[in-house]
């Protein structure tokens, strides 16, 4: 494609497009809920790029980050709630915390091989959210509510208007698509996926397996304590079954799989396809339909994973390069 | 100072002893076979040597220094690649990234990779594959892979189990100029091989293992007319 005297490759042209779309929709868009729907897309997009470095590009299948997304909300809401800490600030501690549990699990597990890493993250979920559960220093099952305070950017709280969490939100996503991005194109991200096709390979070529799978679990487990964060700021109100359940474990992991496992943009596919279907089957449904979208979700994955495994996105390449 | 020298190297897996006590060494700019009947412990022998096996006795010098029961990333940085004998190319990966992987042992930068990558493929004559996926190899191609790959990690020495195993007799014939190319540019070569044909024109020197002991060792033609080598492994016809 020729823009002026400039040319520029058709992928980055639809990039831009997008991006500029994205940023105009809140002003399209004025009602509160395509604003909402859009604002929990971006954080669990972010989320799931992140599951993607660790997931998809070093196939280290994680059943447990919601522990991360938890942490990261918790962090920051327990700062700012008893001691007056911005959330800006909160959610690096978060992060800190998360990658600091993430190498703790990792380190012994990712000595025994890929199924006991996926099992020992999915005891973790479960073990982390029995515990917040019965924790009352952090609001046990009752949870936290975060209080409202005067709108400001440094309490990362906006009354009168979603736009400025949709647009936090939306740099959130671009920076872990970018983040992703880096991963991808450097020694790290060729590393992962070496570790991924072939460990025994990857060892005899220089590749100190644990250290390059503990690096891509930081990356991981950081950037899911960022989302929980900005989505604990948002809805102003977490507990245990909200944030750190097996639900959004699931989720993140269903997302991911769904939009394709180690492509830069598989995951953020995955969410813009997949929740809104289970929103509007909320929607349809009613309170009887709880779970319903869980169902749904299944059965689309199960059919990606039956006839294209590499998800939506290495669908979409095949049907450009027959047509093209 | 031999190259690489293994000395009372012993492992066992419960009761098994599949290297018993072997002494070996490899001098600079050799090109040394092993041989041996299946089962004979010559793959265990090259996996305790990069690292893939802890030994339970003896040491392993790589150019003097001890490098016994060094993790395999560790041995590889050292300079001492290895190839394996099942192979085990990156099935999703191009043929020039698998290479990359292995470039990546010694540069940092894609750019420096992707360059030293190229170079290895030319020199392995994969370069026209450069963009074919792993998967979709012939047999003779994935292993020359695994032996480009190898060679991208800049070793002193390389390691090639099998490398010419269900070859035609043609690219046997093509791996042999290979593994002499891979000497001629100044790197060594320790290589397990079972066919004959293949090892015995090119090895400067022989070494046989049997039940995990070393029973012999010489030139092609001293190993050819040893006994007990004819009555373990290569049978009457190979008779001197």
């Amino acid at each position: 494609m020729r823009v002026g005297r400039l040319t520029v490759a058709p992928q980055v042209a639809v990039l831009v497009l997008i991006l500029v779309a994205l940023v105009i929709y809140p002003w399209l868009f004025t009602r509160s809920f395509p604003v909402h729907l859009m604002i929990v897309i971006f954080i669990y997009a972010g989320v799931a790029t992140g599951w993607n470095i660790l997931g998809g590009y070093a196939g280290q299948v994680s059943l447990g980050h919601a522990v991360y997304f938890g942490l990261g909300a918790y962090a920051s809401t327990v700062l700012s709630t008893k001691w007056g800490i911005t959330p800006w600030l909160g959610m690096f501690v978060g992060g800190a915390i998360a990658v600091l549990i993430s190498l703790l699990i990792g380190y012994p597990c990712f000595k025994l091989g890929g199924r006991y890493f996926s099992i020992a993250t999915l005891v973790l979920g479960e073990v982390m959210a029995t515990i917040f559960l019965n924790w009352r220093w952090v609001g046990g099952a009752v949870g936290v509510f975060i209080p409202m305070v005067e709108e400001s950017f440094l309490a990362m709280q906006f009354h009168s208007s979603k736009i400025p969490y949709y647009y936090i939100a939306l740099v959130f996503l671009i920076v872990s698509v970018a983040i992703n991005y880096l991963v991808d194109k450097s020694q790290f991200g060729y590393y992962l996926r070496a570790i991924k096709g072939d460990p025994v390979a990857a060892h005899s070529l220089g590749i100190n397996l644990t250290k390059y799978k503990l690096m891509a679990m930081s990356v991981s487990a950081f950037l899911g304590a960022i989302g929980g964060t900005l989505y604990g700021n948002y809805v102003m109100y977490i507990d245990p079954t909200t944030v750190m359940y097996n639900t959004q474990s699931t989720l993140i992991m269903l997302f991911a799989a769904f939009g394709g496992m180690g492509s830069l943009f598989g995951p953020t596919l995955g969410t813009f396809v997949l929740y809104p279907m289970g929103e509007l089957t909320r929607a349809y449904l009613g309170g009887g339909g709880r779970a319903v979208n869980l169902i749904i979700y299944g059965a689309l994955v199960l059919i990606v994973a039956l006839y294209q495994p590499g998800g939506l996105v290495a669908w979409f390449r095949q049907l450009t390069r027959k047509r093209g | 100072m031999a190259l690489l020298e293994l000395s009372g190297l012993t492992k066992r897996f419960g009761g098994l002893v599949a290297c018993n006590e072997v002494n070996l060494f490899v001098d600079e700019g050799e090109i040394v076979g092993l041989i041996g009947p299946n089962g004979a412990g010559k793959t265990t022998l090259f996996n305790c040597t990069t690292g893939y096996y802890r030994p339970d006795g003896g040491t392993i010098t790589f150019e003097g220094q001890n490098i016994t029961g060094w993790p395999p990333d560790k041995v590889s940085h050292r300079g001492l690649a290895r190839t394996f004998q099942v192979v085990r190319t990156f099935k999703e990966m191009t043929v020039l990234e698998n290479v990359m992987i292995g470039s990546y042992c010694r540069v940092a930068s894609t750019e420096d990779a992707r360059k030293e990558a190229l170079r290895v493929l030319e020199f392995t004559g994969l370069l026209g594959k450069k963009d074919a996926l792993g998967a979709g190899l012939t047999v003779a191609d994935k292993k020359r892979l695994e032996m480009a790959r190898a060679l991208a990690t800049k070793p002193r020495l390389i390691m090639l189990d099998e490398a010419m195993a269900g070859l035609t007799q043609r690219e046997v014939a093509e791996a042999i100029v290979m593994v002499k190319a891979i000497r001629d540019q100044g790197i060594t070569v320790f290589l397990v091989e079972h066919v004959m044909e293949a090892i015995m024109p090119i090895s400067d020197r022989v070494i046989v293992l049997n039940y995990g002991e070393k029973i012999a060792e010489g030139t092609p033609a001293e190993v050819c007319a040893n006994e007990e080598v004819v009555k373990a492994y290569l049978g009457e016809d190979y008779r001197a």
